[in-house]
């Protein structure tokens, strides 16, 4: 009874955000806002109150249950498939639903404000609603094939909301970049989906990992499933070499770069790493090594480039993309508790920093270069206070929160014994506190640099309200506790044991980095001075960006992404897919279609005159004949 | 059941023979009834077959067979399986909508919507047969109007050249099919054309091997032609681009199922030895379909010639799932061919909207027509991205089963077509969807309208609906479809119609625990 009541609960989570879509699609559109903002309010207490339960019962997984999708054979056979639909509830999926669900729900009500009057207005929301419904598909998932299908269905809400202005050539070209190189990643991750079920037998979660605690015959394959695997989540998760989709997203509005960058989309990929930690840690498997060199090459890349982009959400799409970078060498060196600790306290912080910078752009008339902002310290105070909050989150400033995630990464990168890791992880931490720092010193400090950057006007409350609650979570998620709730969960599983596990109270907890750690914790420290330093003595009162001028060709390798796109775009591609296109049309056209259709016509002519005269006569004649011509050869059968 | 499904239309269309030609309002209102009553028949025979596992030998329901031509076997014998019953629903909703899609002819109304008529009956007639030569005869009912209707009806300036390239083909393939299918007759000695005959004397004793490989290369080629196999695909992009829209939908979307239907229904039980022979040879010919095409499909700039490439590439995960020649991959198979029945229709019946519309189906001339079109735009935007296998859409379903079947057997042809599937597909579409949909709108199509006449959206809401449907719950299809095809493949792999082997070894797909919380 109570199961029932539970797992009724949980699809109700999942199902409400898709039927406020589909409510709208078909003509709510007058409620549209009211009738998804309702269904992800509901979908967080779901959550709250399963999340709850499963606190208070003091397990690590409530029941699951499943429904079969598709059916193939009978059970036992060679050929049975057997896809199915279940929702999984334990601490791992409960804890990313709160997040998905708790930002999102403040992204739909900040959208209300940052929307209004669009033409798209209720279009808008019923693609919100879409994606919650894809994202919470893929936390909620206890199989592979449902995490594929909610994997993909995340892939075309974001492709509809990345080009909701899709008259705008850019964007309308970003949101098919996005969906393309998500399918890359996609290609692989189904392949390993396959190369799994073929050596393990199953699809589930629980069976694959009874199956490899069972040893067996998945060491061989481990390393290449693995990176399979991972492919997806270097396509969703935007990691090199298919990093490239996520700073076009920003074409965007705001509160879908919001959503796409910190709760949702890009977390999935790390989510699902974690969710299939197990596989890639199986007996045998090298795979983590590659997952955690791609992470922390990424989180480096990144860092640099967003050192030299002048448009305020670039800036944050190429931080994004280094601390998912973090993340994703979080659990290539076995740590899995560090990436989902990083993940949410990043959720939070980061999604305030894009509403931020939305109420920034908002403000602005819709103005993103940097340079052109200036001095709006006085003028927008509540997005001023909320950003910076934001800003020493992310360079993890003691005492907020990603101080304390970040730590636990470096943390256990040493652990791990990767001091190659442990080194890149501290330079991109002093990096990400440089370009957090030149971007709220030249937006927010100084004097205006254009004439809208003189009178702005602050974002209507319905936009800031969301700004002050995420800033709470910014600064105190170091200390309640996210850490030792993930390691909880993750000891159960597999013994990798984070080093909050057992911390007591709160105050405790705020000194834990440096009693677990202090390597970490004073490098990272040290770090955020270097650069903190670095930006103020070059930053304070600039007019314009002294580094182009110093740096020179690397400070222009910067800005052009170290031109990552343009080899994309006009060497690989090209020569690859456009070459074989061309190729294949040409034959086509001139070899199949020409010579052989003609070959073929003109050999019929020849081996008769009479298929000749039907060919220039009627077309009525030659059906018919054609009709006759089975009539003959039944005669000639009857007459035998 | 089954004789009213295929005789209220092929009546209907004799007794239009008889209407004064001036009363073409009549005629599409007769025609539009009797294919909306077929269909409505199609829907209450569906919901009325149960999908329980079959005897071995009774494996057809709403059986009816009548003698016709006693001296050589020949019989009206139809039937209904899991094999067939998706193709006649898939088969009659798309004729009716193709019916509601004839609104764009206006010259000699009186001959369309007869041959329509006959094209709808000749369907039903080839899905429902458990006779070769009906289904041959059924079949050339249906084909031959198609090449009157590109004829007499086509669009575009190559209607001539495509005429004749389609009736070319096509011809040649149903010649080459008949062969094989005369030969079939000659060589199993039951003297019968009839299916569950033939099935029973090829279950007692198969034909010779010699045989085989004599008869199946006929076959193979034969509706390989008709299917638009790689490299006998020019026919259909260029005969769908100049074809009227409701012949394009029922051929791309109806017509070219016949051959693989031919394949699955006839080839696979009576050849066995010679279609696992083959099936390398079909697994590699299929990456023609799926990779060649799909690459041809990137080049093309007319959006007619983009569905027609990408409906050719769509055959080729059909092919594979076939070449598996194991449960899995054959019921993929078929779920893929009811599927893009679906899909085929729908997107020809919108370009078809799309270019009365705009009058053009240049992509590059096109743009940002969302905007402009509404309920025309949405609708494409679905069906291209059920095109390129989007979860949710009954493509999906089929196409991800096709590979779980194939992977085992065929694991480089497999990664290939996935490749195609997720990555050439996906760019093939979306560029569609930046040409047509999204970017600027250029300045003369700045006050393009679509139609306000509420029952326009029916026809192409009537073809998402299914694949919607049967994207969400496959499982109503693959129920009826898998003990069927189990049957089916009795002959090829004995091993899948072997009784659940007992509690021996552990079971591996299925963990104790989830059973336990099904209902």
């Amino acid at each position: 009874m109570e199961d029932h009541f539970i797992e009724n609960l949980a699809w109700a989570a999942l199902l409400l955000p898709l039927l406020a879509a589909v409510a709208i699609t078909l003509g709510a559109r007058r409620a549209a806002a009211r009738l998804s903002i309702g269904a992800v309010t509901l979908s967080f207490l779901a959550t709250l109150g399963l999340f709850l339960y499963l606190k208070l019962s003091g397990q690590t997984s409530l029941a699951q249950n499943s429904l079969p999708w598709l059916t193939i054979g009978h059970f036992g056979t060679p050929h049975y498939l057997q896809l199915s639909l279940g929702v999984q509830l334990d601490t791992l999926s409960l804890m990313m639903m709160l997040v998905v669900t708790g930002v999102g729900l403040l992204i739909h009500i900040y959208s209300q404000g940052y929307l209004a009057g669009d033409e798209g207005y209720s279009r808008f929301f019923a693609c919100l609603s879409l994606f919650t419904f894809s994202m919470l598909g893929i936390v909620l998932a206890d199989n592979f094939v449902m995490l594929f299908i909610f994997w993909e269905l995340v892939g075309v809400s974001s492709y509809l909301l990345i080009g909701f202005w899709y008259n705008k050539a850019s964007a309308a070209d970003a949101c098919k970049k996005a969906f393309l190189t998500n399918r890359i990643g996609d290609f692989g991750f189904l392949l390993g989906i396959l190369l799994v079920w073929s050596t393990l037998g199953a699809i589930d979660f629980a069976s694959l990992k009874l199956e490899i605690n069972h040893g067996g015959h998945f060491a061989p394959v481990a390393t290449m499933a693995g990176l399979l695997i991972f492919c997806g989540a270097v396509g969703k998760s935007a990691q090199f070499p298919l990093h490239v989709w996520l700073p076009d997203a920003m074409e965007g509005p705001t509160p879908v770069s919001a959503l796409i960058h910190a709760a949702t989309m890009v977390a999935a990929g790390v989510y699902m790493l974690c969710r299939v930690y197990f596989l890639l840690a199986a007996e045998g498997s090298h795979a983590l090594e590659v997952i955690a060199w791609i992470g922390g090459g990424t989180s480096l890349l990144a860092a640099l480039i967003a050192v030299q982009q002048n448009d305020i959400k670039r800036i944050l799409a190429y931080s994004t993309l280094s601390q998912l970078g973090y993340m994703v060498m979080a659990v290539g060196t076995h740590g899995p508790t560090a990436a989902m600790y990083h993940l949410t306290t990043h959720a939070f912080f980061k999604a305030l920093l894009f509403l931020g910078a939305g109420a920034v752009i908002y403000a602005l008339h819709h103005e993103q270069d940097i340079w052109k902002m200036g001095g709006l310290r006085k003028q927008l105070p509540v997005t001023y206070w909320t950003f910076l909050v934001g800003t020493l989150a992310l360079c993890g400033v003691v005492p907020f929160s990603g101080f304390y995630s970040k730590d636990s990464i470096l943390a256990q990168t040493l652990k791990d014994g990767s001091y190659g890791l442990f080194t890149i992880g501290v330079v991109v931490a002093a990096l990400t506190t440089f370009y957090m720092a030149r971007l709220a010193l030249v937006v927010f400090g100084g004097a205006a640099r254009s004439a809208a950057a003189q009178h702005p006007h602050e974002a209507p409350p319905v936009m800031l309200w969301p700004l002050r609650i995420l800033a709470v979570p910014s600064v105190i998620g170091g200390w309640i506790f996210i850490e030792a709730t993930f390691a909880h969960f993750f000891a159960g599983a597999h013994g990798a044991v984070g080093h909050a596990a057992e911390a007591g109270g709160w105050g405790e907890q705020l000194l834990e980095p440096f009693n677990a750690s202090p390597a970490a914790a004073f490098a990272g420290l040290f770090a955020i001075i270097v650069g903190g330093a670095l930006a103020g003595g070059l930053y304070w009162n600039a007019a314009t960006d002294p580094l182009p001028r110093r740096l020179g060709f690397l400070s222009r390798a910067m800005a052009n992404r170290f031109y990552f796109d343009e080899l994309y775009e006009r060497v690989l591609i090209p020569c690859t897919h456009e070459l074989l296109a061309k190729i294949a049309a040409f034959l086509d056209r001139w070899i199949i279609g020409g010579l052989a259709v003609r070959g073929s016509a003109g050999a019929t002519e020849f081996a008769g005159r009479a298929l000749r005269l039907v060919q220039s006569g009627s077309l009525q004649t030659y059906a018919f004949l054609l009709v006759g011509g089975v009539a003959v050869v039944i005669y000639f059968l009857l007459a035998r | 059941m089954l004789t009213y499904l295929i005789f209220l239309p092929l009546l209907t269309g004799l007794l239009l023979c008889l209407v004064p030609r001036n009363y073409g309002f009549f005629m599409r209102l007769a025609a539009l009834a009797a294919t909306g009553v077929t269909m409505l028949l199609a829907v209450a025979l569906f919901l009325q077959f149960d999908g329980a596992p079959l005897g071995p030998s009774h494996a057809f329901k709403f059986e009816q067979q009548i003698p016709w031509i006693p001296a050589l076997g020949i019989s009206y014998h139809v039937g209904v399986d899991g094999v067939n019953i998706g193709l006649i629903l898939m088969g009659a909703i798309v004729a009716f909508a193709a019916t509601c899609c004839a609104w764009e002819i206006r010259s000699r109304e009186k001959e369309f919507y007869i041959l329509l008529l006959l094209m709808t009956g000749g369907i039903l007639a080839a899905f429902c047969s458990l006779d070769l030569f009906l289904f041959y005869f059924a079949h050339e009912l249906a084909l031959v109007p198609t090449f009157i209707m590109i004829g007499v009806w086509g669009r575009g300036s190559d209607k001539n050249l495509a005429t004749f390239q389609i009736t070319l083909y096509l011809s040649l393939g149903a010649l080459v099919a008949l062969a094989g299918l005369i030969a079939l007759y000659l060589r199993a000695g039951a003297h019968s054309f009839d299916l569950v005959t033939l099935m029973q004397a090829a279950a007692k004793q198969p034909l010779p091997d010699a045989d085989q490989k004599l008869i199946f290369p006929l076959l193979f080629l034969g509706f390989g032609v008709l299917i638009s196999l790689w490299p006998f695909h020019t026919w259909a992009p260029l005969g769908y681009g100049s074809a009227p829209t409701p012949t394009a939908m029922l051929h791309a979307g109806v017509l070219k199922k016949f051959g693989l239907y031919g394949l699955i229904r006839i080839a696979l039980p009576l050849l066995p030895h010679a279609a696992q022979a083959w099936a390398g040879t079909i697994a590699w010919l299929c990456l023609g379909n799926l990779v060649y095409c799909g690459f041809v499909a990137m080049r093309q700039k007319n959006l007619n010639w983009v569905i027609g490439y990408s409906s050719v590439a769509h055959m080729g995960f059909v092919f594979l799932g076939i070449a598996s020649l194991n449960l899995i991959g054959v019921s993929g198979a078929i779920l893929v061919m009811i599927a893009h029945g679906f899909l085929a229709a729908l997107s020809f019946g919108l370009s078809g909207y799309l270019e009365q519309t705009t009058g053009t189906l240049e992509i590059n001339e096109m743009g940002g027509l969302l905007r402009r079109l509404p309920f025309l735009g949405s609708a494409l935007l679905l069906a291209l991205f059920a095109g390129c296998g989007l979860p949710g859409f009954a493509n999906f379903a089929g196409e991800v089963t096709v590979f779980f079947g194939a992977w085992k057997q065929f694991p480089v042809v497999t990664v290939l077509g996935v490749w195609a599937a997720l990555v050439i597909g996906g760019v093939y579409m979306l560029r569609a969807v930046r040409g047509i949909l999204h970017g600027p709108v250029p300045a003369r199509f700045a006050a393009v309208q679509e139609s306000d006449w509420p029952l326009r959206p029916l026809p192409y809401v009537l073809l998402i609906l299914p694949l919607l449907l049967f994207g969400f719950r496959p499982s109503l299809l693959t129920d009826k479809i898998w003990p069927a095809a189990q049957s089916v493949l009795a002959v090829v792999t004995p091993a899948d119609a072997a009784p659940p082997p007992g509690p021996t070894g552990p079971p591996k797909t299925k963990p104790a625990r989830l059973v336990e919380h099904q209902p």
